[in-house]
C-alpha cells in the first residue's frame, strides 16, 4: 500500500527520469543478450547485426556440449553453497558470542575482527596460498571454501543485527532454564533471519563471482569455478569470430546469479536500503 | 556422527592425488589455446581439425593414442596462464609440460624453475641446428634452450587487395609496399585520396603490443640497441624518435584509423574499411576464411606480407610459443615420455603451421607442403629476418605494456614523442632494477 501510494506522487517527469535510467542500466545486459543469440558469423565485422534477427540458440547448444561445463557449475555450486552455510554458521556464532556474552578482550577482538575488514584480499594472498600448498589443500573444496568463510563484514553484520534485539528476551529464556546454546538456538536465531538472508544472498554472489582466488588454488580444469572454467574455454583472440558465443557465456555463468536474486530480492532491497539490521 | 566421517572422507577424497594406477607413464600438460572439447574432443586427425584449439587438441588426442603405454593429460588454463602456473610451482606442484611465450621463459628461467631441454631434444633425436634462427634464438638464454619453440609468430601487414587495386596499388597481381617512410607516406595519402579510407588500420587502444611491436620491429631494422644489458633499456634515441615521429605523422595526417581497440581495428579490416591492418601471424586463418566466403567484404581480396623494410636491414621482432618443462622430480619414464612428446611435436610442426604461425622448423618452411598454404611463400622470410628480444631480458610481457602504452600515446599525440619515450626508458628501467 504504502509503495503504491508513494508512485501515485510521482510526477511524469520523475518517471519518465526513472525510466531513462532503467533504460541506461538494463541496455549492457539486453544488448549482451541480443549478441548471445545471434551466429558468431553474423557478427564478425559489425556487431550492430545483434539489433535485427534472425535468431539463434546455437551458442547456448555450444555451451552444454562443452565437455566440463556442468562440472564447473557443478564446482560453483558446492564452492558458494559450502561457503555460504559456512560462512553464516560462523559469523552467527561469532556475532551471538560478540553481542551477547562478556568474556576478556572482547571489544579488543571485535576491533581485531574489524581490521581484517581493512586488508585487502591481494595482501595476504602469497601467505595465504603457501599456507594452502603446505595443507596441500588446492585442487580441493576444501581449498575453495576455507578462504571464503573468515567474513570480517559477516561477522560484524551479525553482531550488530544481535546487539539490536532486546537482551530482555535472554534473561526471560534463562529464566526458563535454556542454556546459552538454545538462547542462540531456539530464539536468537529465528529472530536473525532476515539479516541471515541478506549475509547468505551477498556471501553467494560474491563466491559465486568470485575470479582471483579460484583461478590460482583451482589449477585443473576438474576443479575450476564457472567464473575459471568460461574464461580458460575462450580459444579467439580478441574473441572477434565468437562474440555471440563469448555473450552467451556471460548470460550462461549469470543465470544462477539471477535466480538467486529474483528469489531473495526483498532481502537484497533491504539490505540496500539499510533497513536489514534496524 | 556418520555424516561427520562422511564429510570428512569426502574431504580426503577431495584432496586426494588423481594419477592413473595403470603402470602408464602420466604426463601432466598445461596449455593455453582455449577449450574446445566439444567440437574436437574425440579427434586424432589432426589434418581435418582447424584453429588452435583444435589442432592442439588433435593432437594431443592422437598422441595417447599412437602411445598406449603413456598418458597426457591436459589442463586448459585462461589466457595467458600464467598466474596459474606461477602458483604452482610456489605450491611446488607444476605440470610436466607447459605452453609459455618465448618472451617469458626468462621470468622463469632466471628463477630456476625450467630445466633447460638439450637432454629431451637429445633423447628425441632432435638437434637444435634444425630450428629456425628466429625460434632457436628466442628460446635460448645463457647458451642454453629452455624449451621445444613449435612456432614463430610476430607483426604482419595483412592488406585488402580490392581497396589497394582501387588506391592503383597493386602491380602484377601484388600490392606495392613501401620501402621508405617517406614512400609510406605517399602510398597512403593516394590510398585516402582514391578510396576515402584509411591506408593503415591501428589499434591503440588497449592493445599495447601494436605500438612496441612497430618500434621493436624499426629498432631492431636499424641495429639500434635496445637493451645494452639485460636490465636496461635504451630508447631515448634517434632511430626511436625517428620511428615514433613517423607513425605520430600517419595518425595526424588522417590517413590512418584512430581510437580503435583490437576488435574495433579487426572488424574494420573484415569490413573493408582500411588498407593496412598490422597485426600478428594469428589472424591469418581467419582473415583467410573471410577472403574465401562469398559476400564478405574480403572476399577474394585479401593478402599477407611481412613488415615492409622502412629503415635499415630486412628485420621482423617476432615472439614465439614454445613447450617448456618446469623443474620437478620425475620417473626416468616420465623423462622418456615428455622427449617422446617432443618427438611428435616436431613431427606435426606442418599441422601446427596450418593455424598461421610459422613453423619452427627449417624443414618445414622450406616444404612445399608449407609453401602451398595461403600466403605462406609471403611469410618464409620471416624464419630469417625475424629476431626475438635478446633471451637475458626478464619481465619481456611487462616492458611491451609499458612500452607500447607510452609509445601509443605518442603515436596518438597524446604526447610528444621525446616525453613518451624518455617515460618508457624510465618506467622500463625501474622495473628492470627490481629483476635478480
Amino acid at each position: 500500500m504504502a509503495a503504491d501510494a508513494s508512485r501515485t506522487r510521482w510526477s511524469p517527469m520523475t518517471l519518465l527520469a526513472i525510466l531513462l535510467a532503467a533504460f541506461v542500466m538494463l541496455a549492457p545486459l539486453i544488448w549482451t543478450l541480443l549478441l548471445s543469440l545471434k551466429e558468431n558469423e553474423a557478427l564478425i565485422g559489425n556487431s550492430g547485426a545483434a539489433l535485427s534477427p534472425p535468431y539463434t540458440l546455437e551458442n547456448y547448444r555450444s555451451i552444454l556440449q562443452g565437455n566440463q561445463v556442468f562440472r564447473w557449475l557443478l564446482n560453483s555450486l558446492i564452492v558458494s553453497g559450502g561457503t555460504t552455510i559456512g560462512v553464516l554458521a560462523l559469523c552467527s556464532l561469532a556475532g551471538f558470542g560478540f553481542a551477547r556474552l562478556d568474556f576478556p578482550f572482547r571489544r579488543t577482538l571485535f576491533i581485531f575482527v574489524l581490521l581484517g575488514l581493512a586488508i585487502p584480499e591481494q595482501a595476504v594472498i602469497l601467505p595465504q596460498h603457501q599456507l594452502f600448498a603446505d595443507l596441500r589443500l588446492h585442487n580441493s573444496y576444501p581449498g575453495l571454501i576455507l578462504p571464503g568463510l573468515a567474513g570480517p563484514f559477516g561477522v560484524f553484520f551479525m553482531t550488530q543485527y544481535m546487539r539490536a534485539i532486546p537482551k530482555e528476551l535472554d534473561e526471560a529464556a534463562m529464566l526458563d532454564g535454556a542454556s546459552r546454546f538454545t538462547l542462540f538456538w531456539k530464539v536468537l536465531m529465528p529472530l536473525t533471519l532476515p539479516a541471515q538472508a541478506t549475509l547468505g544472498v551477498f556471501t553467494f554472489l560474491g563466491t559465486w563471482n568470485a575470479y582471483w582466488w579460484p583461478l590460482i588454488s583451482a589449477t585443473r580444469s576438474d576443479m575450476y569455478t564457472l567464473t575459471v572454467g568460461l574464461a580458460a574455454a575462450q580459444m579467439n583472440y580478441a574473441q572477434t569470430s565468437g562474440l555471440g558465443f563469448l555473450m552467451a557465456q556471460a548470460v550462461f555463468a549469470s543465470i544462477p546469479i539471477f535466480v538467486v536474486y529474483i528469489l531473495f530480492q526483498k532481502h537484497i532491497v533491504r539490505a540496500m536500503a539499510g533497513t536489514a539490521v534496524k | 556422527m556418520r555424516r561427520l566421517f562422511a564429510f570428512a572422507a569426502l574431504l580426503a577424497a577431495s584432496c586426494s592425488d588423481n594419477a592413473g594406477g595403470d603402470g602408464r607413464a602420466e604426463i601432466y600438460l598445461q596449455r593455453f589455446f582455449g577449450e574446445c572439447g566439444a567440437q574436437y574432443g574425440g579427434a586424432t586427425d589432426v589434418s581435418k581439425v582447424e584453429g588452435e584449439c583444435g589442432i592442439i587438441t588433435a593432437m594431443i588426442n592422437k598422441f595417447n593414442a599412437n602411445n598406449p603405454d603413456v598418458h597426457v593429460s591436459s589442463n586448459v588454463v585462461a589466457w595467458p596462464g600464467y598466474p596459474q602456473l606461477s602458483a604452482q610451482m610456489a605450491a611446488k606442484d607444476p605440470p610436466d609440460l607447459v605452453t609459455m611465450h618465448t618472451g617469458v621463459i626468462s621470468d622463469y628461467a632466471a628463477e630456476g624453475l625450467l630445466e633447460p631441454v638439450e637432454p629431451y631434444l637429445a633423447e628425441a633425436g632432435l638437434s637444435p641446428s634444425a630450428l629456425t634462427d628466429a625460434s632457436r634464438s628466442a628460446v635460448t638464454i645463457g647458451g642454453r634452450l629452455y624449451g621445444l619453440p613449435f612456432d614463430t609468430h610476430g607483426g604482419l601487414f595483412h592488406i585488402n587487395t580490392k581497396l589497394f587495386a582501387e588506391a592503383g596499388l597493386m602491380k602484377g597481381g601484388k600490392p606495392v609496399l613501401p620501402t621508405s617512410p617517406e614512400e609510406m607516406l605517399a602510398h597512403a595519402r593516394q590510398f585516402k585520396e582514391r578510396t576515402g579510407k584509411p591506408y593503415l588500420i591501428q589499434s591503440l587502444v588497449g592493445d599495447n603490443a601494436y605500438a612496441a611491436r612497430n618500434v621493436y620491429t624499426y629498432l631492431l631494422a636499424q641495429n639500434a640497441v635496445l637493451f645494452p644489458n639485460p636490465r636496461q633499456i635504451r630508447l631515448q634515441t634517434p632511430e626511436a624518435a625517428r620511428i615514433v615521429d613517423f607513425f605520430r605523422a600517419i595518425t595526424a595526417s588522417g590517413v590512418s584509423t584512430r581510437n580503435q581497440d583490437t576488435p574495433a581495428a579487426i572488424a574494420s579490416f573484415m569490413s573493408g574499411e582500411g588498407g593496412i591492418y598490422p597485426t600478428g601471424t594469428w589472424m591469418i586463418g581467419q582473415f583467410e576464411a573471410e577472403a574465401n566466403t562469398p559476400g564478405r567484404p574480403l572476399y577474394q581480396g585479401y593478402t599477407v606480407y611481412p613488415y615492409p623494410r622502412l629503415w635499415g636491414a630486412d628485420v621482423s621482432y617476432v615472439s614465439g610459443h614454445a613447450w617448456v618443462v618446469p623443474r620437478r622430480e620425475r620417473t626416468p619414464e616420465q623423462s622418456r615420455a615428455i622427449a617422446r612428446f617432443f618427438r611428435f611435436v616436431a613431427e606435426h610442426n606442418f599441422d601446427w603451421a596450418r593455424t598461421g604461425h610459422l613453423p619452427a622448423f627449417k624443414a618445414v618452411v622450406e616444404s612445399p607442403a608449407f609453401k602451398a598454404l595461403p600466403h605462406r611463400t609471403n611469410l618464409v622470410p620471416v624464419a630469417r629476418t625475424g629476431r626475438p628480444l635478446p633471451g637475458g631480458v626478464q619481465r619481456q610481457n611487462a616492458i611491451e605494456g609499458l612500452v607500447g602504452e607510452e609509445i601509443a600515446a605518442a603515436f596518438n599525440g597524446q604526447k610528444p614523442t621525446r616525453r613518451a619515450l624518455a617515460d618508457a626508458e624510465r618506467r622500463v628501467n625501474a622495473l628492470l632494477a627490481q629483476t635478480d
